[in-house]
This record gives structure tokens, C-alpha cells and sequence, in this order.
């Protein structure tokens, strides 16, 4: 690169390379080969992806709501009617079950979604500014993370919150409450993996240019985590889906009129020998949901993981060459 | 070698056929093994990849007699260390490992680990890279010592391995090695901890000592310390060495043989004179023209290699260093050529189909085109008269030192910086040199912070860090004052494309978009990168590009002085030398000044124009660049500069260096005096008398007296660039730290 006018016959060469595709992957290629190429993973997305649609259109399916009760059949096991057989009180079960996956995905998608964007910006901006700022916001963290959320999510729905029930459904509170006692753990996290990024070199370049602090977060912090977000994300969808079972199943959660698959669970406990139905559809579902993540996630971990030992197609095709050879 | 023959002969070279190794070694061209502690023939290695199969040694044959030592020379990807790893069946399950490698007659390949075991650390032995990462944390050392005995010598009794142990750990040269023995890693330094792996590797007295690059991560005075004791090791064991490196000065005065790898392939094997003073293949010629010398004053361009090495998923069709060699011609991309014995020495083969016509007198400048030495405008300016683009006014950065946990106590303080004053000119190079350590990345730290409350008064273009307080002044400095770093790859955000990279500054200065796009395309052409590469990442340059990104990155916003920390420093040695032409060439065409910190003298002689060399916070030596290299006054200049390993054997072999004795001692145990008198040659071979004033005073940074020749010619001549900070520069050197190898019997033809 003597000549810096001149076209070097290296670089073009090595252009070429570049250009045929062959030698550089993009990153995002390389994650999604190695995602597809864990069964498991895309067992599980598959399963995530039909329950989602299944509890969007399975209503249409039915004639049957959540609400209606059918004088005639009440408590009656699975039949043409009534797919999945009714309730004690004669409501329909797949109705109730399609609203119940529905409150659940959303509450875990949500409360997944943006306990880790709240987690981000607070963990890069405690990592960026340090120093006191720092100090101070670890200690928000430390009390959120010491109170006890059990106590709040009761309060909330139940008593306490009696001018907040009035104007919003259970289910919001509820997704509320998680939110505020969801991202502490996150956050921390990435306090220290943002502050393993502020020593390196970039960070420090763009300080050097004088970009405004809020830039350099948003611009160099939250992206260079990305990876670990992505696999936060399902993990938070997962924990905030089995929190609302919990909770609605101890009562303190989602309350009827609402429905979601801990509010089944919960009511048909003490009816598993009398109405087995009513316990095993909704916590059939709640396993598929929470395991479907849980699968995925596996294969989240080995994409984005660059130690993966996932190795390329290569060694099968050879292998299947070396053994046409024989 | 085609695949075929590969399996074939790889197979039957395993049933120990007498005839076939002969014919073997016919092919592979190598001196015959008698009595070959360890013969390596035709390796291959072969890894899976997401993109496909990589081929990354490619048929390595060599034989290494007893005592001798084989230097393996390449750059980064070139298979020099997936060899050792594949000797040392070190390598992941998954690879693939084909040929044959033979200790004293026994084959290695496709043995169990734990059959290997009985061979690892015992007949065979490894010394690595990083010795920070290559001790248990958690142990003593001697435990670790212990450990490797205790392996191999199930019988021993305690006492006679703690007796070896210690007697291990003084072979390498570490003091008190008793009490030393149950001191953690931690307690050791980078240079020590080195050592307690040699001692660890040469344990059970190894047949084959297998070194990859074990200086890489040090000083060059600890460099010159630790090859020492890897010379000690070697006598005392009559171990056969091989020496991974890319430094061909670190292989020069060691090495017997040497074999150049390219692509995975030995592309020039033969004795270490015939590959350094005769060298046949376009590839060496280019490296060893590619490395500045210390030793050497003359201002001339180095050669740069162009490209990047081959990619190992394909089979090369014809010379793997074709794509990057001037001198290609059609023939050479007709199949790949095989090592073949060159004229004039006896076991040099190279493999390239123009050997012949490379011999003698070739000048390597002349085949890589290397430009011409760029002239700055502001050359013919004398220095008085040039503006001062940066100036430091006795900077300090002093860290407290405290103890306890409720109640902080001072215990001391570590001067990192210590009174440090000088300025850069307009069109020039000033270079930091020291060891790690010394406060050289302090001082550019101290320099890019620039606040108020600093101790000591740093300008920068006429902008004092003493008034400069609002933002608008300090942008005003941060347009003047731009930095590059010492590793492209953590430099550039890996999210960012080249465009954004670059756009960063420049939004940042406030150009509109169409602006700044012309300006990326402008910066792209001066750094010598393809314009229409910006909308690439970072991750599909190779190392040599992504630091003219950074350097593209600084220069955007038109500064005055560019920051260089260790910029070449990550970079190999042919892309190295690419990169000092562009900073050269930069420098010149846009009157840039640099202030250059590096730990490599042979660039900074390169490329500076005056060099400060600091020592525990201090400068003790400043001035020009020829002046200070050529004439060293102070006695850890002298030391400093006759540690660098240089690219020539005779050279290396005959010439008398310095070892410094141990470590840079910590500031807190810093003599009231000099500094340096701990380590000092000269201050071991003083008198007691003279001493004292070492130890209690502390020298000042005083002018060179012009010498009386040039007094007597032209008595008010002004004193020459060149300032040191020692009392008796002239003293004798203490005899106990001056080494020399003559080892010239060793290597008569």
C-alpha cells in the first residue's frame, strides 16, 4: 500500500475473497446457523410460536367464552361441545384456557421485555458514570432487591391498592408489580459487564472525542451486551410467566374476573380427583410454555457463546464422504 | 502434497519401514535423522470451521538432533503454533491430525491422552506464551514444581523433590529460591513467573524443549533475561529446542536451523546463516525487510508485504504466496512448489520456483517496491524554530498507597509520573520508551485527561490545562489532539461499520452528512483502505487494516498532534512495516506531529525524531533519536538498547550485552537517589564512596557536553539535542551483567 492512489492487486485479490461470501459470515448468520442446528432449540420455538397463535385465534374456534355459563353442562368432562369440559360453575375450559395462555405470554412477554431494557440503561449508566452516581443507584438496587415482593404484589392486589384496581385490570398491576422486582438481578449483571467495557478501548477512544456520555451509553454500552440481553430476555420471560402462577396460584395474582393459566391451576387443586381435567390442561400448558423457553434458551446460549463447541457442518459432510469411500 | 499421497504415505510411514523413511525424507528434502531426538514428517492438521474445512499445517517435516535448537519463524495463522500444540498432542479432540511425529524413534500421533502423558512434561515439555495465565493461581509455586516430579517420579521422596525444586528454580536465576518456593504466582512478576514455567518444563531433564513464544509478553530487558535462562536450560539439559516466534531477532543468536512457515507450509528451511544472509524465497527476503534495526541509523522505507495471508479453507492451486509476492509470475500459480534444495548451503531448501535467480545481491527494497523516504515540509525548518504543538510543564500523578479497611492509612505513595517536562514540535516524532512500568501509558493518559486539578501544566496547541475549564475549550483541544491505540481490535467498536467509526468524530465536531460523508471518503484513500469497504465491520479487516481505521479515526478531525500508543506493537511483522511507512508518509504530507509511546526501539528509531526514555516515572535520557541510540550515556539506555534482539546472527552471536539483574522494583522501594541504582551496571562496579552519592542524591536531566573534539573545532557550537541523568556515565560496567555467546565454533560450516 505504497501507492495510495493506485489500485493494489493484493487488495483486489483479497476483495475477492471478502466478496465471494465465503470467508466472512455475518455474526447474525453464524448465531442463526448454530440456533437451527440445535433440535431442541428449534423444538422449542416451534412449540412457543403455535402456543402464541393457538391462544390469539384458538378463541375463534370455540362458540364458547370465558364468561358464558352453560347451564347444562356443568362440570362435565372433555366432550364434542365442550373440547376441554367445563368448569364447576359451567364455563367453558378451552375458552378460559385460550384467554389463561394468552394473559400468561403476555405477562411474561412484557415483563421479559422490559425488565431487561429498565436493567440495561440502569446497569451501563451505574457502570458509566461510577463513582457516586454509582453508589447511589446500587443502593436504589440493594433496597429493591431486599424488599420483600411477595408482601407488595399481596398488598397491591388485594387491599392496598384499592384506587389502582379500580382503574386498571388485575393483570396490568400485576405486570407492574413484577416489573418493579424483576430487573435488580439483571442489572447488576451488567453493571459489571459494562464496566469490563468501559476499560476497553473504544469507550475510551470516543471519551477521547468528547462524545457526550449519553451517547457513548447508548451507542457503545447496550449493543456490545446484546447477546447477553437476548438470552436474558427468555430467561425473564420465563421467570415472570411461572411468578404470575405463583402468585395467582396463592391468590395474591391475577383475580376473576381475569383469567391466566395460575388462576386455573390454582382454583382446580383441590379438585384433581373430581375434575382431573380442570388441573391437568391449564398446567399441561403452563409446562409446555415454561419448557418451550426453556429449550430455546439452551439454544441461545450455544449461538451466541463464541467458545460454543458447535462445530460447522464441514466435519459431517466429510464424514459421510470418508464413509462413502469404504 | 496432494491428499493422497498425504493418507498414503502417512500410513505407511507408521509401520516403521526403514526404506520408505528414506525414501520420505528424499521427498521432504531434509538432512538425514541420525540420532533426530525428534522427527516430525509430513503433519498435517486439519480443523472444522462454520465456513468449512481448515487446512492449517499443511505437510511440516523436520528432524531436530540433540542440543540443537530449531527456530520456527511466521506470522499469526501461519500454523507455527498448531504445530507445537500437534507434537505435544495438545490439540481438541476435533482436529484432525494426520503424518507422523517420532520421539527418539517412538511415534506420538494417535496415542490416548493418557498415553501422551507419560510422554508430556517428561520427555517432552512445553514452555507458553502468557506465563501470567500459565501458573494455577491457587498453588505455591513449588507446589506447582512439585506437581510436575511427582508425575513422572512416583518413588521420589519429599525431600529430594523440594531439594530438585529449589535447585530447578536457582538454575533459572530466581534469588533465595528457597523461601521462594512457597511464594503464590501473584507474588512473582511476568519475567519470574516465566522462568518458574522453564523450571517446570526442564523438571524431568526433557529431550525436547518446545517454546512458544515465550518472550512475546515482555520487556525487552526481561526478554534478553528470561532467552538467558532458556540458554542455561538448555545446557544444563542438552534438550533439543524448538523456538516458535515471529521475531526473528529473538531466533537470530539462538536457533542452529530455521524453518520460515507460510500458509502452514515450511516455505524456507535450511541453517540459521543461509536464511538470514542468503535467503531464497521472496517471503523471508520480505520479512527480514520488513523489520527496522536498532543498530542501524540509515532512514530508508521499510519493506511492507501487501495483503493478508491466504485463507486456509482452500487448497492453494499454486505458490500460497503468490497473491502477495512482486515478483509472481503466471508460472507460479501453477501448482503449489515443493521445498527443493538451494545452491550454496547444504541443508537449505526453499520453496520457490525462482530460488535460483534470488541469491546473492537482490536487494529486498527493490523487489517490494519500497517507497520512497517521504520528506516533511517542516525538515528543513530548524526545531527552535517550529511552533510547540504540545508542551509539559513538570507533570506529576501521584497514587496514595493506603492500608486497612476502616481506618485508610497512607503507607506511601507510587510516583507513576514524576516531574515529567518536554515538548513536541510542529512535523515531529517524540517517543517514550521504558519498560512496563516506567509511566509511559501514565503519561499519555495524564495528557488525554487534561483537567484542572492536574499536577503540572500540560498545552496543548496554546490551550493550557490550567485556564481550559469549560467544554468548549476542551473540544477545541480534543480537535487538536487525537489518539491511537495499541489494539485495533479493541479500539474499534465491533457493532460499528467502518462508516460510523469514522463518523463518530465528525458528527461529534458538528458536520452536516454530506460533509462528513466526503470526508470518510476522503480518509479511506489517505489510509490507503478501499473507499467502498466502509459499510464493512471491523471483524472483516485484517489486524494491519483495522488499525488505519484507527489511525482514519484520528486523523478526521485534522489534529495537530496524533497520540500513538504502541501502535504497531499488536500487528505483525509484515503489516507492521506497512503501517510505520503510512505513519511516515502521514506525517510528512500533513505536517502531523506524534507523540509515540513503544517498547519496540527498533521502531522508534525508525520513525522518531527524538526519543525520551523513562525509567520509574522519570526521563533519564532525552534527545535525538541518532544521538541517544548511537551514543547512550545513561547506563540504562545501554542496557536497554543492547537487549534488543537483532535480526542478524553474526551480530547476536558475538556482541556483548547487558543483562539487567531482576525486575523494575516496585516505586514504593524506589532509591532516595537514583532511581535506577538497583539494577545499575555501573553503580555494581563503583566503589563504596561513589555509591553513596548514587543512593542519596538524586542526578538532574543534564546536556551531553559537546566532546572536546567539536569544542576545540568550533567553540560556541551549542550543545548537542541530548540530555541523561546520571553522575558517572562513564563508569565501568559490572562484569556479572555483561553476557556474551560465542558460540561461532558451533556454527562452522
Amino acid at each position: 500500500m505504497t501507492n495510495l492512489n493506485a489500485v493494489d492487486p493484493a487488495a483486489v485479490a483479497q476483495d475477492a475473497h471478502l466478496e465471494s461470501a465465503d470467508v466472512v459470515i455475518a455474526k447474525s448468520t453464524i448465531i442463526f446457523r448454530r440456533f437451527m442446528r440445535n433440535k431442541t432449540a428449534v423444538a422449542g420455538l416451534v412449540i412457543f410460536l403455535a402456543l402464541t397463535v393457538f391462544s390469539f385465534v384458538g378463541g375463534f374456534l370455540t362458540t364458547w367464552d370465558k364468561e358464558t355459563i352453560d347451564p347444562f353442562n356443568i362440570g362435565m368432562p372433555p366432550s364434542a361441545e365442550h373440547y376441554l369440559g367445563t368448569s364447576q360453575a359451567g364455563i367453558d375450559l378451552y375458552a378460559m384456557t385460550v384467554e389463561g395462555t394468552r394473559i400468561s405470554i403476555l405477562i411474561g412477554l412484557i415483563v421479559g421485555l422490559v425488565s431487561v431494557l429498565i436493567a440495561a440503561v440502569y446497569g451501563c449508566t451505574m457502570a458509566y458514570f461510577g463513582g457516586k452516581v454509582d453508589k447511589v443507584m446500587l443502593f436504589v438496587l440493594e433496597a429493591l432487591i431486599m424488599m420483600p415482593a411477595l408482601l407488595v404484589v399481596a398488598v397491591a392486589t388485594s387491599g392496598g391498592g384499592a384506587g389502582l384496581k379500580r382503574d386498571l385490570p388485575s393483570w396490568l398491576l400485576l405486570i407492574i408489580v413484577l416489573l418493579v422486582f424483576s430487573w435488580m438481578g439483571t442489572a447488576r449483571l451488567i453493571r459489571s459487564l459494562s464496566m469490563s467495557l468501559m476499560q476497553r478501548d473504544f469507550v475510551k477512544a470516543a471519551q477521547y472525542m468528547g462524545v457526550p456520555p449519553r451517547r457513548i451509553v447508548w451507542r457503545h454500552l447496550v449493543p456490545n451486551i446484546g447477546s447477553l440481553l437476548v438470552l436474558d430476555i427468555t430467561r425473564g420471560v420465563t421467570g415472570a410467566i411461572l411468578a404470575e402462577v405463583a402468585f395467582s396460584f396463592i391468590g395474591i395474582g391475577i383475580k376473576v374476573p381475569d383469567v391466566s393459566l395460575g388462576v386455573l391451576i390454582g382454583g382446580a387443586t383441590s379438585q384433581v380427583q373430581t375434575f382431573p381435567w380442570m388441573f391437568w390442561v391449564p398446567l399441561t400448558v403452563m409446562f409446555l410454555l415454561t419448557g418451550s423457553l426453556a429449550m430455546m434458551n439452551d439454544g441461545l446460549r450455544d449461538a451466541f457463546d463464541p467458545s460454543s463447541s458447535s462445530t460447522g457442518k464441514a466435519r459431517k459432510a466429510r464424514k459421510i464422504r470418508a464413509e462413502k469411500s469404504k | 502434497m496432494s491428499s493422497e499421497t498425504t493418507t498414503g504415505s502417512g500410513t505407511t510411514a507408521s509401520v516403521n519401514s526403514t526404506a520408505d523413511a528414506v525414501e520420505r525424507l528424499h521427498i521432504a528434502g531434509l538432512h538425514a535423522p541420525t540420532g533426530a531426538v525428534l522427527s516430525v514428517r509430513d503433519l498435517n492438521v486439519r480443523f472444522n470451521s462454520e465456513n468449512g474445512v481448515v487446512h492449517a499445517v499443511r505437510g511440516v517435516d523436520f528432524d531436530l538432533l540433540p542440543g540443537k535448537t530449531l527456530g520456527i519463524v511466521g506470522e499469526s495463522g501461519s500454523g507455527k503454533s498448531v504445530t507445537s500444540l500437534a507434537i505435544m498432542g495438545l490439540l481438541p479432540e476435533t482436529a484432525e491430525v494426520t503424518g507422523s511425529v517420532r520421539l527418539k524413534g517412538r511415534e506420538l500421533l494417535g496415542l490416548s491422552d493418557k498415553a501422551m502423558c507419560e510422554y508430556r512434561g517428561n520427555e517432552l515439555a512445553m514452555v507458553f506464551q502468557d506465563p501470567l495465565s500459565s501458573l494455577t493461581p491457587v498453588y505455591t509455586v513449588g507446589t506447582q514444581i512439585i506437581e510436575a516430579l511427582t508425575i513422572h517420579n512416583p518413588t521420589m521422596s519429599k525431600q529430594a523433590k523440594e531439594a530438585r525444586a529449589v535447585e530447578l528454580l536457582a538454575m533459572v536465576g530466581i534469588p533465595s529460591p528457597k523461601d521462594r518456593l512457597k511464594a503464590f504466582p501473584h507474588e512473582f512478576s511476568g519475567g519470574m513467573r516465566q522462568r518458574v514455567m522453564i523450571a517446570i518444563a526442564i523438571a524431568n531433564n526433557p529431550r525436547v524443549l518446545i517454546a512458544d513464544e515465550p518472550t512475546t509478553a515482555l520487556d525487552v530487558t526481561i526478554q534478553a533475561q528470561v532467552l538467558e535462562v532458556l540458554h542455561t536450560a538448555q545446557e544444563e539439559t542438552g534438550a533439543a529446542v524448538v523456538m516458535i516466534t515471529h521475531d526473528l531477532g529473538v531466533v537470530a543468536g539462538m536457533a542452529d536451523d530455521i524453518m520460515v512457515m507460510y500458509a502452514g507450509k515450511p516455505v524456507e528451511t535450511g541453517a540459521v546463516d543461509d536464511i538470514y544472509y542468503n535467503p531464497r524465497m521472496p517471503y523471508t527476503m520480505g520479512l527480514l525487510g520488513a523489520v527496522p534495526r536498532v543498530d542501524i541509523s540509515e532512514k530508508s522505507s521499510l519493506v511492507p508485504i501487501d495483503g493478508i495471508p491466504p485463507n486456509l479453507l482452500h487448497t492453494p492451486t499454486g505458490c500460497s504466496f503468490a497473491p502477495r509476492c512482486p515478483l509472481a509470475t503466471d508460472a507460479c500459480l501453477d501448482g503449489e512448489p515443493a521445498l527443493a534444495p538451494v545452491s550454496g548451503g547444504a541443508l537449505h531448501h526453499a520453496a520457490c520456483i525462482k530460488s535460483a535467480a534470488l541469491g546473492g545481491d537482490v536487494d529486498v527494497h527493490d523487489i517490494f517496491a519500497a517507497p520512497p523516504v517521504p520528506e516533511s515540509r517542516f525538515d528543513a525548518i530548524p526545531r527552535e524554530d517550529r511552533a510547540t504543538v504540545l508542551q509539559l510543564k513538570d507533570v506529576r500523578k501521584h497514587f496514595p498507597l493506603t492500608k486497612g479497611a476502616l481506618m485508610k492509612r497512607r503507607i506511601g505513595t507510587v510516583k507513576a509520573v514524576d516531574g515529567l517536562s518536554f515538548d513536541v514540535r510542529e512535523g515531529e516524532c517524540f517517543s517514550i520508551v521504558g519498560e512496563s512500568g516506567s509511566g509511559k501509558t501514565t503519561t499519555l493518559l495524564e495528557i488525554m485527561e487534561f483537567h484542572k486539578d492536574q499536577d503540572g501544566e500540560v498545552v496543548i496547541g496554546g490551550i493550557s490545562n490550567k485556564q481550559a475549564a469549560d467544554t468548549k475549550t476542551k473540544n477545541a483541544m480534543r480537535r487538536e489532539l487525537q489518539m491511537v491505540f495499541q489494539d485495533p481490535t479493541g479500539a474499534l467498536d465491533p457493532r460499528f461499520t467502518v462508516y460510523e467509526v469514522l463518523a463518530e468524530p465528525l458528527q461529534n465536531a458538528g458536520l452536516d452528512r454530506q460533509a462528513i460523508r466526503k470526508r470518510i471518503m476522503e480518509l479511506m484513500r489517505l489510509v490507503g483502505l478501499q473507499p467502498d469497504h466502509v459499510n464493512r465491520f471491523p471483524n472483516q479487516f485484517s489486524g494491519g487494516q483495522r488499525q488505519r481505521i484507527g489511525i482514519a479515526r484520528a486523523l478526521a478531525v485534522n489534529p495537530k498532534l496524533v497520540v500513538l500508543d504502541e501502535p504497531v506493537s499488536a500487528l505483525d511483522v509484515s503489516v507492521q512495516a506497512g503501517v510505520i511507512n503510512l505513519l511516515d508518509k502521514l506525517r510528512a504530507e500533513l505536517g502531523l506531529s506524534y507523540l509515540l509511546v513503544a517498547h519496540d526501539l527498533s521502531v522508534v528509531r525508525h520513525i522518531s525524531n527524538r526519543v525520551a526514555v523513562m525509567y520509574l516515572g522519570k526521563i533519564v535520557e532525552m534527545g535525538e533519536v541518532d544521538r541517544v541510540f548511537d551514543n547512550p550515556r545513561h547506563p540504562y539506555t545501554r542496557a536497554l538498547l543492547s537487549a534488543i534482539p537483532v535480526p542478524d546472527p553474526h551480530v547476536e552471536r558475538t556482541r556483548e550485552r547487558i543483562i539487567l539483574k531482576g525486575d523494575l522494583p516496585s516505586p514504593l522501594d524506589a532509591p532516595k537517589g537514583c532511581n535506577f541504582a538497583t539494577r545499575c551496571p555501573v553503580f555494581a562496579a563503583l566503589p563504596a564512596a561513589k555509591q553513596e552519592k548514587c543512593l542519596t542524591l538524586e542526578p538532574p536531566l543534564e546536556a551531553v557536553a559537546p566532546s572536546s573534539a567539536a569544542q576545540a573545532l568550533e567553540p560556541a557550537a551549542p550543545a548537542p539535542d541530548q540530555r541523561f541523568a546520571c553522575f558517572f556515565p562513564d563508569g565501568e560496567l559490572d562484569e556479572d551483567m555483561l553476557v556474551t555467546h560465542d558460540q561461532a565454533e558451533h556454527h562452522a560450516p
